[in-house]
């Protein structure tokens, strides 16, 4: 669920920066960025067995 | 520097990267959709950190080109640069199969890291050409209107965002995403 909310984010940044918001697309780039980060440092130690 | 770059011609290759990026997670789709191959959190991480990097164009094609939207970029294909990298060191070790299939011997993670070295140098590149920030020249002139060939490579790429959000919805339910996907959990839930 994580994911589908970071890919929200920034589908929202990318259309507020199409709809001349700047401002508003900076802050949702911002938070979209932090959550991504976040995401990472929490899925950085997955082992990754091979499932295919 | 001066040349050619005129602003124009500046947004228009801002353009090409904004259908170059929806390439990229267009291929993702459909090795996931094709070869039943999910992607894993760090896989995922990597198509958020393609979809981060259209901000940057999609400001440019906009409002016109700025340093600050290259550097937005920049900033992206890092972030992206650090997720493939750890994937890459995570599967170095010999005798490691890697995750994943592979595309001309490299995993996509590796590619994924190639492609963002590639965007930070296009990015650079760029920022060399002053002539396309240069409004003084013209300081009465319309504000720019895209055409249809940018309309349209921000769309697709908005597009592809919400899709990608979509296929996480169904890849990880309402719940976290697993470690090593193999199935849709939304679809084993209803299904």
């Amino acid at each position: 669920m994580e994911f589908v909310i970071v890919f929200l984010v920034f589908a929202g940044a990318l259309w507020l920066a199409w709809r001349r918001s700047p401002r508003l697309a900076v802050y949702a780039f911002a938070a979209g960025s932090m959550l991504a980060v976040t995401l990472y440092l929490h899925h950085a130690t997955d082992a990754l067995p091979l499932s295919f | 520097m001066t040349s050619r770059m005129t602003p124009r011609l500046a947004i228009t290759l801002n353009g090409l990267a904004l259908y170059a990026i929806t390439a990229i997670l267009l291929a993702a789709f459909y090795f996931q959709i094709a070869r039943g191959e999910l992607p894993c959190p760090l896989c995922l991480l990597q198509r958020v950190a393609f979809t981060a990097l259209a901000f940057g164009p999609i400001l440019a094609v906009r409002s016109g080109p700025r340093p600050f939207h290259y550097g937005l970029v920049i900033i992206a294909a890092m972030c992206g640069g650090v997720i493939a990298g750890r994937q890459i060191l995570l599967h170095i070790l010999p005798g490691d199969a890697g995750y994943g299939s592979v595309l001309l011997g490299y995993h996509f993670y590796t590619w994924a890291f190639l492609c963002f070295a590639a965007a930070i140098l296009a990015a650079a590149v760029m920022l060399l050409f002053d002539a396309q920030f240069e409004t003084e020249a013209a300081p009465h002139a319309p504000p720019y209107v895209p055409g249809l060939f940018e309309t349209a490579a921000v769309w697709l790429v908005i597009a592809v965002a919400l899709l990608n959000a979509g296929s996480a919805l169904l890849e990880c339910g309402f719940g976290t995403c697993p470690a090593d996907p193999v199935h849709y959990e939304l679809l084993q839930a209803f299904g």
